[in-house]
């Protein structure tokens, strides 16, 4: 049966009427094949022509409808939402933009009537081909996985957690928290880090739609979208978490003592351990590789030493396999290794630290108790602060990570805070004080310490070394001079990078790694910073860049609202309608379009000798159809056909 | 050749190129009328064969226009064509197409400007180079 094709000529007021011989053009149109209505109307996106268009489509009988009018951009949704109305699919509908690319652009009045009567014929020779779609809809699982227990994966726990929604809360350490919880203060509020902290985690702790894994590890991702099917390993912790209450007799009687990697290994804890005082969960874990019983011997001081019954030797890694619609990865950041940088002097001068050595220094439940002290145990009367330390040169990192400035003029504030009389020495380049409380906090610290600020030539014209018992720092000063100072302490600024084990999260989870030393790559940096290109997958936090609290916080609420917008309990998922499909008789497994796709949505049946696109994950690019040798790939809405009749139709004169 | 109007065929990508016509449209650029634009979803559709149609069916000239390497917004699509533009540059060369009739180039969603300029360069160089022979 032929197509009944109405073809609707908007004049938008003048805009197009009095730029070309409308006349013209409906006649030509309504000599066209398969036209049986033709009409020109004032304002076709009034009121008036949307319901004149859904009366025609009843009365005429039209199957297929074109609207010659302005850019599809801008009413090519409420033309489909008024076909949809009087019955007809959506998709049956063609834009003829001859607004935006012939009346705006042509200034001479029958080059554009040609132009638009070439426009208006593709659009009719291409709608007669077009074809009904379905937008259609997939069961899925409401659940979700959120990797990483730091501020943003929390953030975006406690966001997604609800009534019929479970949140798998998966962290590598025995401890939740992230590196928040080894700080003793945020800037700029100044505020205990605990205090903010940890009415969080006890909401973490005890909310029921929260399941916390910690020691907990992702080693296969499998499915897509609203249905994944994740593997996690679960290491044996040797302690029940039901009965432990972290009273630490245990401890006592360990044996075996190795360096705290908790803090920063400036001290060190035994082989059954509680991270740091005030980790949560509370409970001891026992580390496999140093426990004498691992290591052949019979001991079992800590079983003894337990009150309550709580240590299980018999325990073992658990494979768990986990069902969920989204995922988010928190997975948070690393420091870049200053030791990589010998002119910082890290690992040979005795008291260079990192900035999260200081944390751990400076906070209560810390090494030395929060007192600022020597490794000789002295209190320094002079603590130099040194910014961009592998950070905004070209020998490591050219990027900002956006947070040391604030963080060093908090270790400024503690400094002052807790020695009274010491001198600070500020080393930078440039400072990096954006946004509405940056630059206040700078003046207020300035003020009330004694900081001397020491502007170098080049982020890194500084030599750290060791001289005569003596701390020494060489730098290059802005005007270019040579200049050396002595201090007791010294606190780098290292840049921050993606977690060290991102580059083997990125590969199970099939995502990239953008921009910066490590970072996972957001699907659009300005107006999809939180998804990534594998639809269902989120990042936030640190794993994202470089960032704060409270933009960590930000993005994991974020990407808990992209989940929650559309993974709703008991409804089903709204798939993109214009993807691509393979005949798979055509199809002759050559597997050319497995590679191509930046979504992996195709998958090649070995047995069968034919590949399948999965339509969760296909977006509709078309560039697998393209590739096809074969022709068996149809891109949905974009047809071969429906190309070839614009091309004829844009080329041939009626 | 005095008189003679080559016919071009666009083929835009909708996410930035098409945007980038629609923004010279909305900003009144005028440009040559020999463009016939096509929209697809990503270049990265823009099959050979249909290049291939477009100069049978009586093109005298064809552009690809993308998104800008690293904007597209399917990620690698643009980088497919920009493959497929070069094997293609070839093959046109051996069936006697001049190579300047296929023009591939990247014009984001606020160049107007730089797709006005596209346009009237390659419209001025059909001039020069005239009908395609059939």
């Amino acid at each position: 049966m032929a197509e009944r094709i109405g073809v609707y000529v908007c004049e938008c007021g003048p805009n197009i009427k009095d730029a070309m011989d409308l006349d013209e053009v409906v006649t030509f149109v309504q000599g066209l094949e398969n036209v049986v209505l033709t009409k020109a109307f004032g304002l076709l996106c009034a009121q008036e022509g949307q319901e004149l268009i859904g009366k025609d489509i009843k009365e005429h009988d039209l199957t297929r409808v074109v609207i010659a009018a302005c850019s599809p951009k801008e009413h090519e949704k409420t033309f489909r939402q008024c076909l949809e109305k009087a019955g007809l699919n959506p998709f049956l509908l063609q834009i003829a933009n001859i607004r935006e690319q012939c009346a705006w652009v042509v200034k001479d009045k029958s080059l554009a009537t040609d132009k638009a009567k070439a426009i208006i014929h593709a659009a009719v020779r291409r709608v007669a081909y077009h074809e009904p779609l379905e937008v259609k809809e997939i069961a899925c699982q409401p659940h979700a996985l959120v990797v990483g227990a730091g501020m943003a994966g929390i953030s975006a726990a406690l966001t997604l957690a609800q009534k019929n929604r479970k949140v798998y809360l998966v962290e590598k350490l025995p401890c939740i928290g992230g590196k928040v919880a080894c700080y003793e203060d945020v800037f700029p509020s100044l505020e205990c880090a605990s205090c903010i902290l940890d009415p969080i985690l006890d909401e973490v702790l005890h909310n029921e739609h929260i399941e916390i894994l910690t020691l907990t590890e992702v080693q296969e991702v499998l499915g897509f979208y609203g249905n994944f099917l994740v593997k996690v390993t679960k290491k044996a912790r040797f302690v029940d978490t039901e009965t432990c209450i972290g009273c630490g007799a245990c401890l006592e009687t360990c044996p075996v003592t190795v360096k705290n990697e908790y803090n920063e290994g400036l001290d060190e804890r035994k082989a059954i351990y509680i991270p740091y005082a005030g980790a949560l969960p509370n409970v001891a874990a026992i580390d496999k590789k140093h426990c004498l019983r691992w290591q052949g011997e019979a001991c079992s001081a800590c079983r003894e030493a337990c009150p309550f019954g709580s240590i299980t030797y018999e325990d073992t890694d658990q494979v768990r396999q986990l069902r969920v619609g989204a995922i988010v990865l928190a997975t948070g950041f690393d420091l870049f290794d200053p030791a990589r940088a010998p002119q910082y002097g890290y690992g040979k001068v005795e008291d260079v630290y990192t900035s999260l050595e200081f944390e751990r220094l400076v906070n209560s439940t810390g090494p030395t108790q929060g007192k600022i002290v020597l490794r000789n145990g002295q209190v320094p009367e002079k603590i130099a602060l040194v910014h961009c330390v592998g950070s905004r040169s070209g020998k490591f990192h050219e990027y900002c990570s956006t947070v040391c400035c604030m963080y060093l003029l908090k270790f400024a504030h503690q400094v002052t805070r807790q020695l009274s009389g010491v001198s600070i020495l500020g080393f930078y380049s440039d400072l990096c004080l954006p946004g509405k409380e940056a630059q206040g906090f700078f003046n207020k610290i300035s003020q009330e310490g004694n900081i001397q600020w020491l502007h170098m030539k080049e982020p890194d014209s500084i030599e750290i070394t060791q001289a005569d018992g003596k701390t020494l720092i060489r730098f290059t000063d802005v005007h270019g001079s040579p200049r050396e100072v002595t201090s007791d302490m010294v606190v780098l600024a290292p840049a921050m990078e993606g977690a060290r084990d991102a580059g083997a999260m990125a590969q199970i989870f099939d995502i990239s790694q953008g921009a910066g030393e490590g970072f996972f790559a957001e699907e659009n940096s300005q107006i999809a910073p939180v998804s990534t290109a594998i639809e269902g997958i989120f990042i936030a936090g640190c794993a994202q860049g470089p960032k704060d609290i409270q933009s960590s916080v930000a993005q994991g609420q974020a990407a808990a609202g992209r989940i929650l917008s559309r993974l709703v309990p008991g409804e089903k998922l709204a798939l993109e309608p214009v993807t691509a499909e393979v005949d798979e008789d055509l199809c002759c497994g050559c597997k050319l379009c497995v590679g191509l796709c930046s979504y992996k949505a195709i998958t090649c049946d070995n047995l069968k000798n034919n590949v399948a696109i999965n339509k969760v994950l296909c977006r509709g690019c078309g560039t697998c159809a393209a590739a096809c040798p074969s022709g068996a790939i149809k891109a949905h809405h974009f047809t071969d056909t429906e190309v070839s009749e614009e091309i004829r139709g844009l080329l041939r004169q009626g | 050749m005095k008189g003679f109007e080559p016919k071009i065929i666009g083929f835009l990508c909708n996410w930035c190129s098409y945007e980038g016509a629609d923004a010279a449209g909305r900003a009144r650029k005028a440009y040559p009328a020999n463009l016939r634009v096509l929209r697809v979803m990503c270049s990265g559709r823009v099959d050979p064969q249909f290049i291939l149609e477009a100069f049978k069916e009586g093109a005298d000239g064809v552009m690809i226009l993308g998104c800008h390497p690293g904007d597209c917004h399917y990620k690698e699509g643009n980088l497919q064509t920009l493959k497929r533009y070069y094997v293609l540059k070839r093959v046109l060369s051996t069936l006697g197409i001049e190579e300047d009739r296929l023009r591939l180039d990247w014009i984001s969603a606020g160049e107007g400007d730089k797709f006005v300029q596209v346009v009237s360069e390659m419209t001025e160089r059909m001039r020069q180079l005239g009908p395609l022979p059939r």
